[in-house]
């Protein structure tokens, strides 16, 4: 396995709901949590990823900060449309530390695009610092 | 590219303090405006971007202006969701609206009591000089003891209009500024 959301494995952040370009999305898949996408304000907010090709995941692990709730959804569509429920969550307020959390997913999920949504925050604006994805590629 | 802040402000009083009377005039003056549209029973939404002096950057406000009793009911939950800040307003010539101010500000804190949420105090209708009833003093004072920017307008005469929203939106943006800070040190 590897970390099927990283750059290197070819992955991409294709949408955004938030944009600063000092601290733009691909700060999420870059490896490091010391660099982060922050929201501009208001809720929710979202953004979409696409996967260098199909995977198949096992596990999702995120750091961000003042994430209230979460939910991820999956496509194996060609385009990133047509998305299905994945995993949600309502995560914990945590003071000057970022939140740290892991999603398991039910083995079999081939996936091609997800969609992390926002639906709220702890405060106005929220941070997303990295997000890295177990998974293999499906080939054939 | 510039940076754009998105900000929901929501403004709130007794009924004919002159709330939809600052909205208007605040968003008519300039271009950037949208089309004013009714959410739903009661709430009133127009959007305006203006930008932010000495920077690139602006703040894109989407001002929900609220109707009467009607804000309490369960279905305006909309409105009171994650407010960016607060405009509370008064009439000066009518006593009772400036005492509920209090019940008004302590509606808006509640939704979200760990949550800074910035704010301004107007003191509409100042061109009423003659009946005139509560005084800068006392506007201030509160504002004062309670977080907010004291501000006097008259819509009616369009005097003064601009300023808090301009403030308000300030404040938020300056807000966005010290949030980046705080996570450039976290990780
Ligand atoms: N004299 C005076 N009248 C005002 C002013 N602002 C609003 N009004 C009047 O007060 C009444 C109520 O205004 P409105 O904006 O509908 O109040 P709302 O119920 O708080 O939205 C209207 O008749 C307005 O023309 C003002 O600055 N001075
Ligand atoms: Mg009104």
């Amino acid at each position: 396995m590897f970390d099927v959301a990283s750059k290197l494995a070819g992955a991409q952040i294709v949408l955004a709901t938030s944009c600063d370009d000092r601290y733009p999305p691909e700060n999420i898949i870059d490896g490091s949590d010391e660099t982060f996408w922050p929201t501009t304000g208001l809720f929710p907010q979202e953004f979409v990823l696409t996967f260098g090709s199909m995977m198949e995941i096992k596990r999702i692990n995120l750091a961000c900060y003042n994430v209230k709730r979460i939910i991820f959804e999956k496509s194996e569509a060609p385009e990133p449309l047509k998305f299905e429920p994945l995993t949600e969550r309502v995560l914990e307020k945590t003071d000057r530390t970022l939140q740290h959390e892991e999603f398991s997913i039910p083995g079999g999920t081939h996936i091609m695009h997800l969609r992390v949504l926002i639906e709220s925050g702890y405060d106005h604006f929220v941070s997303m610092h990295k997000l890295s994805i177990d998974g293999n590629a499906l080939h054939g | 590219m510039p940076t754009v802040i998105r900000a929901k402000f929501i403004v709130v009083g007794d009924a004919t303090v002159g709330k939809s009377s600052l909205c208007q005039v605040f968003h008519s003056d300039g271009s950037f405006f949208n089309k004013a549209y009714t959410m739903t029973t009661g709430v009133e939404m127009v959007t305006k971007q203006i930008n932010i002096p000495d920077t690139k950057d602006s703040v894109e406000i989407y001002l929900y202006d609220s109707a009467g009793k009607e804000i309490f009911a369960d279905h305006i939950s909309k409105f009171w969701d994650h407010p960016s800040g607060v405009i509370v307003v008064y009439d000066v010539a009518t006593e009772a609206t400036f005492s509920n101010c209090q019940k008004w500000l302590d509606r808006v804190r509640q939704t979200e009591p760990n949550l800074h949420i910035p704010g301004v105090l107007i003191a509409n209708k100042v061109d009423l000089d003659q009946r005139r009833r509560v005084s800068p003093k006392t506007g201030k004072d509160f504002a004062s003891s309670h977080g907010l920017a004291y501000f006097e307008c008259s819509a009616k005469e369009m005097q003064g209009v601009d300023a808090p929203f301009y403030f308000l939106a300030n404040e938020f943006y300056k807000l966005y500024q010290e949030r980046i800070e705080t996570l450039k040190s976290l990780s």
